[in-house]
């Protein structure tokens, strides 16, 4: 008896909170300047800088979040694997990033703001690198970088909902797709456009070859890497004699067997392998202890490792005349005037040779320019900035990476051009090179160059 | 005769879940600070209601009710799993399946909230359940083997069903926190975007804490009922002793299938509100670690008890952040270098290539510890630490400090 009235209370005030959460049944309630005004008013109590604050300090410069104008300093936020599985490349990068402001710091910064970094380890974690971004999204202007595809495909809505500016460190085709990059600036050459390069490269080498064996880790890099191949091959007349996309599995040796008797046994004359070193080296070697030889290897840029060709290396010698290296910039070595500055900046710092101090450089060289462009329009809001950003026409790294452009059609603005080397066991025996001598400065080939780039070779759904 | 502690005149004051009126209070203020947070009013925990702090709580929150289910199972039933994390992985695969968009490229049905949420613990519960007859046959440490074999299968399964979870390292987007009645254009609550809320602007970080914590209380309740039930009951005696348990009449395997069952309910809801907070999940995310985060929070908040897994989640989903301020506002002194505090801090932080220190905070290049590995390391110490000194874990201390003001002034 008791029971009933109960529960026609409990209902009650359930419809009574319904209708007062509900949205109000318009689709379009919500407008868009509430929902842009709020990291501005509501996220940031701590940092009074707005736009009058301004109109005391340096300039006329409107400012929001991760400027204080007051202490002169500006903040910027990198999204960075620290502990996971890229962590030994990441750390590196992270390096060349804080190696480059501080230079830039030591020069006067932006217009005098001294440039702080928050760096944050998102161990290639989407749920984290989610939550350290809500972290900083408070505090920083920009963001440096923001590690890996998935991860920065979780942060895609977030950073347009509040219009902050991400370079991601992924060569994800989808990063140049219109329908995705409205608030990313990519830099260097797409998975698929790479594969595209490479493999009409080595049917320069080899032009007598007709066939072609691929293979790669699962993921939007393997994916989007081996999509390219399949076109390239489509284009340039190779048979695909054997096909592991998405095969590799570096914890299971049992796939890399596989894909290595795979390889060996479709007798290809070209491979193309997309993974991370360690699993590449697995299989390179078991193919070649299978009686596999003779045919020209390449991979994505980061299959490749100097390590591969180290004197304790069993498979040194024969991957140093098969493998053509893939890379996204000029390799340590190299004489161009962009890899100087960066032999200066490592040494000045007391660190060893390594090429990916330079990724970190050009990240930083693209955010730089973008941070100085809304200076110099008296806009460094995080909007400002990433308005900056997009209408930047070149970016120039003196010869260490091709320029990169980030205004015109999807066709027009991707990347193409890369480098490519060969392997280098003596030079990183004895120190002159990081493992790798550079044969092609930004190289395009035809194939590449014929392509039209309008959508991601490979979507991440 | 009012007030004094543990005299009850009724049998229901003595089971009533708020069974003094100290606790009545408490559980008051809390609940008051609860809904405060996110309006940034009480002076202190005024930092608790910005964006990134929220996301932790909430995400604390969720913890919370996957805590809850392996307590059912572990802390009152004494069934040690290392499961949990797959059937969070199917409750969030249900949730997409039924929740996900129709026309995408992947499965997906288009059903609302009310539907798919009661789902992914109803098909997590049933695969439980399924499960069961294999793992009630063993206990102890091949029951923990058994289980551990879920999480790879699962792991398996998840990265290889690339039309269902989007394949390995790409995963896909997981149906949003919004209420619809059907599957109409616009929701009726869109719990992640800002709007006005009985008058007041409530941002949508806010909305979604508020949700979850909602649910995070519901299911408290319910898993503290169920432990004062005949079920409860049932589970503590096999926990105690299995065969006495069956003499007094309970029928073993029937309550340890339940457990499976109840707890694997627990897991889907909580996979499916994780998945959905955090928008885009790999299928690589369900792995074993996720399990073992969830050991750690029954053993350091106190295994068996609903308070310790709340207690130890909190801590379990906050001792990051909490260790990477802390290292951060050790670094800041080391770098200021001044007095007394900047000499200790320069000892546990390396700033440069050649300083020596414990903690690292150049990204991990040179020497020393990075923060991420400092965790884990902190991690093991702290399940040791509590294992040997405070078996009964966050919940323990809670307690002793509850009795010492039981009887103050007197020590007893």
């Amino acid at each position: 008896m008791r029971r009933k009235p109960q529960w026609l209370v409990l209902l009650l005030v359930l419809g009574l909170i319904l209708a007062a959460c509900g949205d109000g049944g318009g689709g379009d309630t919500t407008t868009t300047a509430a929902a842009e005004e709020e990291p501005t008013t509501t996220a940031a109590p701590a940092e009074e800088t707005t736009t009058s604050a301004a109109e005391e300090g340096a300039g006329d410069v409107a400012t929001d979040v991760g400027v204080d104008l007051e202490a002169q300093t500006l903040t910027i936020g990198l999204l960075s694997d620290l502990s996971g599985p890229f962590a030994p490349l990441v750390q590196v990068i992270v390096a060349g990033q804080e190696m480059y402001w501080a230079d830039v710091n030591a020069n006067g910064g932006i217009g005098g703001l001294q440039v702080q970094i928050e760096t944050r380890d998102t161990a290639y974690d989407p749920a984290q690198h989610v939550q350290l971004y809500e972290e900083l999204k408070t505090q920083v202007v920009a963001f440096g970088h923001s590690t890996g595809s998935p991860q920065t495909m979780a942060i895609n809505p977030q950073l347009q909902a509040d219009g902050i500016l991400a370079i991601p460190l992924t060569w994800y085709s989808g990063w140049s797709d219109p329908a995705i990059n409205s608030n990313l600036v990519p830099h260097g050459v797409p998975y698929c456009i790479e594969a595209m390069n490479m493999i009409e490269y080595l049917t320069v080498q080899a032009p007598d070859a007709t066939t072609i064996a691929i293979a790669s880790s699962p993921g939007d890099y393997g994916e989007d890497s081996n999509a390219g191949a399949v076109l390239a091959a489509e284009a340039l007349g190779l048979e695909v004699v054997y096909n592991g996309t998405g095969l590799i599995n570096q914890a299971d040796e049992a796939t890399l067997t596989e894909v290595a008797g795979g390889i060996a046994s479709s007798g290809a004359e070209l491979v193309w392998v997309t993974t991370s070193p360690t699993p590449f080296g697995s299989i390179y070697g078991q193919a070649l202890a299978a009686g596999f030889s003779g045919a020209l290897w390449s991979g994505a840029g980061p299959t490749w490792n100097p390590a591969l060709v180290a004197p304790d290396s069993p498979i040194s010698e024969p991957l140093s005349n098969d493998f053509y290296i893939s890379a996204y910039y000029a390799p340590w070595a190299a004489e161009s005037e962009g890899n100087a500055a960066v032999r200066d900046l490592v040494t000045a710092a007391g660190a060893d040779p390594l090429d990916y101090y330079a990724e970190g450089v050009i990240e930083a060289t693209i955010l730089h320019q973008a941070l100085q462009t809304a200076y110099d329009a008296g806009d460094l809001t995080q909007a400002g900035v990433l308005a900056a950003a997009k209408s930047l026409e070149s970016v120039t790294f003196g010869g260490l990476a091709p320029d990169e452009t980030y205004v015109g059609e999807p066709n027009e603005r991707v990347q193409r051009a890369q480098f490519i080397s060969r392997p280098d066991p003596a030079g990183l025996a004895d120190g002159t090179s990081t493992g790798s001598t550079l044969v092609e400065s930004n190289y395009t080939s035809p194939t590449a160059e014929a392509f039209e780039f309008n959508e991601a070779c490979f979507s991440l759904g | 005769m009012k007030g004094r502690p543990l005299l009850y005149t009724s049998y229901e004051a003595d089971q009533g879940l708020l069974n003094t009126t100290s606790k009545k209070v408490m559980l008051g203020l809390f609940l008051l600070v609860l809904v405060s947070i996110p309006f940034q009013v009480i002076p202190g925990l005024k930092f608790l209601g910005q964006g990134g702090w929220l996301r932790l709580l909430s995400t604390t929150a969720i913890f919370a009710i996957g805590a809850l289910g392996l307590n059912i199972l572990t802390g009152l039933a004494g069934q040690v799993s290392l499961g949990h994390a797959f059937f969070m992985g199917v409750g969030a695969y249900t949730a997409v399946w039924l929740g996900g968009p129709v026309d995408g490229p992947l499965l997906g049905l288009g059903l609302p909230i009310w539907i798919w949420l009661p789902a992914a613990g109803i098909v997590a519960a049933l695969i439980g359940v399924a499960v069961g007859p294999t793992a009630v046959r063993v206990r102890g440490l091949y029951l923990a083997i058994v289980t551990l074999g879920l999480v790879f299968i699962g792991d398996y399964l998840f990265r290889n069903w690339a039309s269902l979870t989007g394949g390995a390292q790409v995963g896909r987007d997981f149906p949003p926190l919004e209420f619809r009645w059907w599957k109409e254009e616009s929701p009726v609550i869109d719990f992640t975007t800002p709007s006005t809320w009985f008058g007041v602007e409530v941002s949508g970080i806010a909305k979604t804490f508020f949700l979850l914590a909602l649910l995070a209380g519901v299911y408290t309740l319910l898993a503290k009922n169920l432990q004062r039930t005949r079920v409860g009951r049932a589970f503590m005696s096999i926990r105690d002793r299995d065969i006495a348990a069956e003499i007094m009449g309970v029928n073993e395997f029937a309550y340890k299938l339940l457990a499976f069952g109840i707890s694997s309910f627990y897991a889907g809801i909580a996979g499916a509100l994780l998945a959905s907070f955090l928008t885009r999940v790999i299928p690589e995310q369900w792995n074993l670690f996720l399990s073992v985060q969830f050991i750690a929070i029954i053993l350091i908040g106190g295994a068996g008890t609903v308070t310790g897994a709340l207690l130890g989640s909190a801590f379990v989903v906050l001792l990051p952040r909490i260790v990477q301020n802390f290292t951060l506002w050790l670094q800041s002194l080391a770098l200021e270098g001044e007095g007394i505090l900047g000499a200790i801090a320069n000892v546990f932080i390396a700033t440069s290539q050649t300083d020596f220190g414990l903690i690292n905070t150049m990204a991990g290049v040179g020497p020393g510890l990075s923060v991420a590995q400092l965790n884990l390391v902190l991690y093991g110490l702290l399940i040791i630490g509590f294992l040997i000194f405070e078996p009964l874990g966050l919940f323990g201390i809670w307690l002793r400090i509850r009795n010492y003001w039981k009887g103050w002034p007197f020590t007893y």
